[in-house]
């Protein structure tokens, strides 16, 4: 029914791959492309240069789709695919008709050694295509295939080195990823590769190395809601193994949070994490001490909507997990206002919190 | 004073902006597109079907385009003859043929043994043979299997299990497990489970407010934290609302005009953002959250399936959710 598609990032490199191929990067002919307008002239003449243009690229797709359907597995057919592909990376059956090349044709033929050469030639390819186009999911897909397929090194099975070339093509990966996130940190395709390298990786990196990652992004940008997120995952795995003082850990996060707050109170990311990790537990202490603080932070920033939204739905926890502690009445009091003050400040969420009001009130 | 061209739904500058789609054969992004035609007519026809004017396009060739698509060796939709079968393009002939009461033409057994043959042992469904696994997929085979009438071959409990171990703290989901939330992922994962009658797997308040901070000044909806709004968002964050009943929860006015200020006032179709080239995707999306808003005029979407409400509701798979009533 749908392609998701997501934007932003990776545009400044698209000159380089349209000069050199002439094509228009499809996925963001969909998005971010500025209107223009053109006179019958100015189209055209744009038509009668693109006419060569379809021409080429329909007999060229029409002869590699008929070389598919003929079964031909030869290397003449796979450098079409190569060519067709760096006009439109996402044309997804030359895709997976290169794969059925590689497989039945050059593999079948080919000595392990050989193998791990066509496939690491086939990891670049992939990756300068990736470079121009860094959210086709067709590409990023053929890079697992890859990379699954990296042969053993013969003849030492009983050795630790008999998974050599796996592992180095696996570290080159997390490398080569990220690139991709220098280029642009918010690449969701990029994450979640990420983390599959991660988990399937032959020599696995310890949690508390990607734990660091997540500390170098979120220092570079606040914003980078993507590295935190990563962040809550891998800090609920290291809790869970024991690997991390959690209490301790969790005070540290606290720490993190207070400076990010106070750089940019408006900045979503932040406040999503804070309630991730106010969720983690605690108890009472700990919701009182971070209502306290935020409490500050909005006497110094009275109009700080994430900081009423915060401690309203703190204020709430309290009520909710330690009524028998807490001054009920009042703490609902103060939520009441916090709302009222919230739909003045925040219109277009009025209704929500008309409604979280009336809650309190049945 | 009369409102500007783009205060108002250019309703006969979209139907014919889809309608000539199909002639830009001279237009070279029309050749580079033909791996996403089969969605590109599914978007297009929802998108007229929306806007009422269903009989804009051609049904015989429409249907037999669609057939022309079936990749024999698979027993599935290719997006174009000759192209692989892929379930993507598999759902879209499927609501196709659907939409245009000719289900009679395909070989259900068929299809519904490719779209199981899909499912992994977690429970997510690959997009085809090479094993590419996302929500995504999930969402296609479930909506899929639902409009064949085939929705018990499915084992439901590894199917939810796996949405279920996909939800974030925020309430979201992402597009596998240990994903960041997504509002495209949190609508095919909450679409999924509301076919699958199991909606309790949903935090709602805790979605509904990730779902609703999307909105930003512009009135425009991003798709995640601390991203730009885009049109096409329009319908991933509103179908997810309006299947957890919280609509209101967003400025519905504001987000309207966002919609509205996209469109192309001299030759139709809706952009991703204001002044931007338009496309049949985010035509349909634009069109699709209008119809969510209760533009006036427009024919109710159904949210869960994205496709026109009374077709859905003929068939008898109705689900509880939500829009604004309909303005006059
Ligand atoms: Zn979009």
């Amino acid at each position: 029914m749908f392609w998701l598609i997501d934007r932003g990032g990776g545009g400044a490199r698209l000159g380089a791959w349209r000069q050199r191929y002439g094509a228009r990067p499809l996925r963001s002919a969909m998005h971010n492309v500025k209107r223009t307008r053109q006179t019958p002239e100015e189209r055209e003449a744009r038509k009668r240069k693109e006419q060569t243009k379809i021409e080429e690229f329909t007999s060229l797709s029409q002869t590699v789709l008929s070389k598919k359907k003929d079964g031909d597995w030869s290397q003449d057919a796979f450098n079409l695919t190569t060519r067709l592909l760096q006009v439109n990376p996402e044309f997804y059956t030359i895709w997976n008709y290169r794969r059925e090349i590689l497989i039945n044709g050059t593999f079948a033929k080919s000595s392990p050694d050989e193998i791990k050469s066509v496939l690491t030639d086939e990891l670049a390819m992939a990756m300068s295509a990736l470079k121009a186009h860094p959210k086709v999911y067709w590409i990023w897909n053929h890079r697992r295939w890859c990379l699954e397929n990296v042969p053993n090194v013969p003849g030492q099975e009983s050795e630790p080195s008999h998974l050599g070339w796996k592992q180095s093509a696996w570290d080159r990966e997390l490398f080569v990823v990220e690139k991709m996130l220098d280029t642009d940190p918010r690449n969701f395709h990029a994450w979640n590769y990420r983390r599959y390298v991660l988990a399937r990786m032959p020599n696995a990196k310890p949690e508390s190395a990607e734990l660091a990652y997540t500390s170098r992004k979120i220092e570079t940008n606040f914003s980078n809601f993507s590295a935190w997120h990563q962040r809550s995952k891998i800090l609920t795995s290291l809790w869970a193994q024991g690997k991390l003082d959690e209490a301790k850990s969790r005070e540290e996060e606290f720490e993190l949070l207070r400076n990010a707050m106070y750089t940019d109170p408006n900045d979503q990311s932040v406040w999503m994490y804070h309630r991730w990790l106010v969720g983690t537990g605690g108890g009472k202490t700990i919701l009182e001490r971070e209502i306290t603080a935020i409490q500050e932070l909005l006497d110094e920033q009275p109009d700080s909507k994430w900081c009423m939204e915060s401690i309203v739905h703190y204020k709430r926890l309290l009520v909710k997990s330690c009524a028998d502690e807490v001054d009920v009445t009042s703490l609902l009091g103060e939520c009441k206002e916090l709302y009222k003050r919230l739909q003045e400040l925040d219109p277009a969420r009025r209704r929500r919190y008309q409604e979280l009001a009336e809650e309190i009130d049945s | 004073m009369a409102p500007s061209t783009t205060d108002v739904l250019l309703t006969d500058l979209h139907v014919s902006y889809v309608q000539k789609l199909g002639q830009n054969k001279d237009d070279l992004t029309y050749h580079l597109t033909s791996h996403l035609r089969l969605n590109a007519i599914y978007w297009g026809f929802t998108a007229v079907c929306i806007l009422g004017r269903p009989d804009a396009l051609d049904r015989d060739e429409m249907i037999a385009f669609v057939m022309s698509c079936w990749d024999e060796e698979a027993g599935a939709f290719g997006a174009h003859p000759d192209h692989d079968a892929h379930l993507l393009s598999t759902l879209s002939a499927i609501q196709i043929l659907v939409m245009q009461d000719a289900l009679d033409r395909l070989d259900v057994d068929r299809v519904v043994k490719f779209i199981l043959s899909l499912q992994q042992p977690s429970g997510v469904f690959a997009g085809d043979k090479w094993g590419e696994v996302d929500t995504r997929f999930l969402y296609c085979a479930v909506n899929a299997l639902s409009l064949l009438g085939r929705l018990d071959l499915l084992d439901k409990e590894k199917t939810v299990g796996y949405i279920e171990r996909c939800r974030n703290y925020d309430g979201g989901f992402g597009n596998s497990i240990g994903a960041e939330s997504h509002s495209a992922q949190v609508f095919v994962c909450v679409a999924a489970l509301a076919i699958l009658d199991r909606l309790d797997v949903v935090d709602v308040d805790t979605l509904a407010w990730w779902l609703s901070e999307r909105q930003l000044p512009n009135g425009g909806l991003n798709g995640r934290p601390e991203k730009l709004e885009d049109v096409c968002y329009s319908f991933w964050v509103l179908s997810a609302l309006s299947i957890i009943n919280k609509v209101p929860w967003i400025d519905a006015e504001k987000l309207s005009s966002f919609i509205l200020s996209a469109q192309d006032p001299e030759s139709g179709g809706i952009a991703d953002r204001p002044g931007d080239m338009v496309d049949v995707f985010h035509t349909l999306f634009g069109v699709a959250g209008l119809s969510i808003l209760g533009y006036p005029g427009l024919v109710d979407l159904d949210p869960v399936y994205c496709m026109p409400a009374n077709v859905i509701e003929t068939r008898g798979l109705r689900k509880n959710w939500q829009a604004l009533p309909r303005r006059q």
